[in-house]
């Protein structure tokens, strides 16, 4: 039988005679018989018209009889979404390992000359947002698959308390994820002004599969794809997170399962993008990561991949354009380095 | 092994709560948790009918499907029973259950509800039959005191019946056969009364 | 005896015992080695000059208030957020009833709990970044300073996870964590709890004396 049960089954039959004996068109002069379980299980089933039904029970949607997004929610978590995720999650990290080892790092030579890239406060706002998102990560991916991947190897009575934790971390932390988000939301939105440019960037998929270099300002195309990813996903993310925070003040169990939707598509969709942000910002670009770390970055590094933030900061004179002599040794140190390894 | 079920006849029931009282007093559950509730349709107008509803012992449970601890379980007898000890009091049971049978004893910010409760058939839960932990948690373990639930022991109309579902079809068919007939000579006292006992005949 | 056992037994005896002591003889060491008698003539009262020291340290000096922004928000998210859980949350003030005190008080609400846990989770991430990223404080930082912040941090977050209070393994894990704080606690950087106090006063009194204005 279906999920609900034998004897609802016996209704539906029930329920089904009836709608049948109202479709046929009746004889004019007949007997009619009235079925007075037509109407009301119409009512409970929330089909058509909805019937006012009332309970003395307090409580969310307490006066409804049967909830129809239910189901829903359960053969989106059930048979999409543990599914499609993971799919996703596992995928990225193979692309990206992949590609490594087809493209191996970006190089760069050190020209010993830095530019300030970023102040105090973008690394401190960008490292809270890193650090809250991470242990939100972690803790949601721990609650999404702990079922099929920790029950098994551990059994239901240590994942219980992992979930437990990982619940209330969860939950405690997902209100700092706004803070940061809107601190480094303010913080770099004048830098992530979309312009034409970044388009061409992304076009040519940032100079990845050979060619030049595509020009870049302060950030380049896929940077700014990131920021905007961040932003508007992680709006949705905080608003529906805090949704579900506050479970007794939603309106109904409708827009409760519509926010868990959208905070898991939301959440896995960053997660993978961060997978990638992780790599350029490490091992796929030599010299990056020092920008986050120490607020600067090589000169070298900034005409690389930022060539026209590189020429701005060159005209504002943060930066005298390097003399050929300086070229010559930044270019023989790299030599006499690489020759050191070798 | 019997499949254990509900069934609330909604030609009888004349929603007098005392099924909910009767839960509330053999289970002593947590203040505000409501494991059964009556749900009047219509209420004051023509055809209204009410329902008691609670946990209904799905077979393909969704509760237990969206679960992430997998705290759910299902008995020999069909029933679904759930482990506090494992629960996390996430929630996602109350959005899954198409009944709204899960409940939550607090009702605090950032999701602090406490552990699921609900229905249990007045059979417990995990722990030893009838000990004091499992009362405790659970409530009061009528059926392995080969007691059915106190909800339908206590309807004074009969309407909500508890038991094995061969059984309670069985009754069910029964009722509805006598219902079909004398529901066949209302059709035929409303015509012969000339009440316009059909409406799609017209005038 | 079993770990559980251990960490709710004999470690917080230990524990307690560790820091009630140190903290009375490390705060006993620095009141008897006393000050060096100042054979100026007083300007000004040094009494006044300590009670200033201690208030008017609570703010940055007006020079240093922009720079110190970062510090003085994030600073007082952390401590005051900090207080306030650590003497007015629900499960602490059990906690003193029936482990130390015997007796309790009106804990916050539980909305208000919460709400100094965000407090001081932002407040102390942000120091601690700020402590990691700025390259002046990085280069001040020792070992001693980043135990310390990491082992407060340790504490709030087993505090967290435990928040449910429905497992006893979530919460004897806060509980060997905060043992472990309580015995490191006079021996470290964590004293400024107790020691703000002193230096604050004997700078201030020294400079009252001495007719500084600061």
């Amino acid at each position: 039988m279906n999920a609900y049960g034998l004897l609802w089954g016996l209704l539906l039959a029930l329920l089904s005679t009836a709608a049948q004996a109202q479709n046929d068109t009746p004889p004019q002069s007949g007997i009619w018989i009235p079925n007075p379980g037509a109407d009301l299980w119409k009512a409970v089933r929330q089909r058509g018209q909805p019937e006012p039904s009332t309970t003395q029970v307090q409580g969310l949607d307490s006066n409804q009889l049967i909830n129809v997004a239910g189901e829903k929610f359960r053969d989106w978590r059930r048979e999409r979404f543990i599914r499609y995720a993971a799919y996703l999650l596992a995928g990225v990290p193979v692309v990206i390992l992949l590609f490594h080892m087809l493209h191996g790092a970006m190089k760069l030579e050190p020209s010993g000359r830095k530019l300030l890239r970023f102040d105090l406060y973008d690394r401190v706002a960008h490292w809270l947002l890193a650090t809250v998102f991470l242990f939100l990560a972690f803790t949601g991916l721990l609650l999404l698959f702990g079922r099929f991947v920790i029950v098994p190897w551990l059994g239901l009575d240590a994942f219980s308390p992992i979930a437990s934790a990982s619940k209330e971390g969860h939950n405690l932390f997902g209100p700092l994820f706004l803070v940061a988000l809107l601190w480094v939301f303010l913080r770099f939105v004048a830098r992530n002004l979309p312009a034409w440019r970044d388009i061409v960037w992304l076009l040519k998929g940032g100079g990845a599969f050979g060619g030049k270099h595509p020009s870049a300002g302060f950030f380049n195309g896929g940077e700014k794809l990131w920021f905007w990813s961040l932003a508007v996903f992680g709006l949705l993310l905080s608003l529906s997170g805090l949704l579900l925070d506050f479970p007794s003040y939603a309106p109904s169990r409708e827009l409760l399962v519509l926010a868990l939707v959208v905070h898991g598509a939301a959440a896995v969709i960053l997660v993978a993008f961060s997978f990638g942000h992780i790599y350029m910002g490490t091992a796929g670009v030599e010299g990056t990561l020092e920008g986050m770390r120490d607020g600067t970055v090589d000169a070298n590094w900034a005409r690389q991949h930022h060539d026209q933030w590189y020429a701005e900061m060159v005209r504002e004179g943060r930066l005298e354009a390097l003399s050929e002599a300086q070229e010559n040794r930044a270019e023989t140190t790299t030599g006499q380095l690489e020759e050191g390894r070798t | 092994m019997a499949r254990l079920k509900f069934y609330c006849d909604a030609e009888r029931c004349i929603e007098c709560n005392g099924c909910i009282t009767a839960c509330k007093n053999e289970n002593d559950v947590p203040w505000g948790v409501n494991r059964r509730r009556v749900v009047t349709i219509k209420d004051g107008e023509q055809g209204e009918r009410s329902l008691s509803v609670a946990c209904m012992h799905c077979s393909d449970a969704p509760c237990a499907a969206v679960c992430p601890v997998d705290c759910f379980y299902t008995t020999e007898d069909g029933l679904v029973l759930h482990d506090k000890d494992i629960c996390i009091g996430c929630g996602y049971c109350f959005y899954a259950c198409p009944f709204g049978a899960p409940q939550f004893p607090q009702d605090g910010a950032f999701a602090s509800r406490g552990k699921m409760d609900k229905c249990t058939f007045c059979a417990g839960g995990p722990e030893e039959n009838g000990s004091s932990a499992e009362y405790k948690k659970y409530g009061r373990n009528r059926l392995a005191e080969g007691k059915l639930p106190l909800c339908a022991e206590m309807c004074a109309t009969k309407a909500l019946l508890a038991g094995d579902a061969n059984v309670l079809a069985d009754i069910y068919r029964e009722r509805v056969i006598y219902r079909a007939s004398s529901s066949l000579r209302r059709g035929v006292d409303l015509q012969k009364q000339n009440l316009g006992g059909n409406p799609g005949a017209g005038s | 005896m079993t770990v559980a056992e251990l960490v709710d037994g004999p470690l917080w005896t230990v524990a307690l015992t560790v820091f009630v002591a140190g903290v009375a003889w490390r705060l006993l060491v620095l009141i008897a080695t006393g000050w060096k008698r100042d054979l100026s003539h007083p300007r000004s009262g040094s009494l006044g000059g300590a009670i200033r020291g201690v208030v008017g340290r609570f703010l940055p000096s007006q020079g240093m208030a922009g720079r110190l922004r970062l510090h003085l928000v994030a600073g007082y998210l952390f401590h005051l957020g900090l207080f306030a859980l650590l003497f007015f949350a629900a499960p602490h003030v059990d906690f003193y009833r029936d482990r130390l005190f015997g007796f309790d008080w009106t804990p916050l609400p539980h909305w208000a709990f919460i709400l100094a846990a965000e407090a001081a989770f932002l407040g102390l991430l942000m120091l601690w970044l700020n402590r990691v990223l700025n390259p002046v404080t990085r280069l001040i930082s020792e070992s001693g300073d980043h135990a310390a912040s990491v082992l407060t941090f340790l504490v709030m977050l087993t505090g967290c996870l435990a928040l449910a209070r429905s497992h006893e393994t979530l919460r004897l894990l806060h509980f060997f964590v905060v043992e472990l704080f309580m015995i490191y606690f006079p021996f470290s950087r964590l004293m400024h709890s107790f020691t703000f106090l002193l230096s604050r006063a004997a700078q201030g009194a020294h400079y009252g004396r001495r007719g500084v204005r600061v």
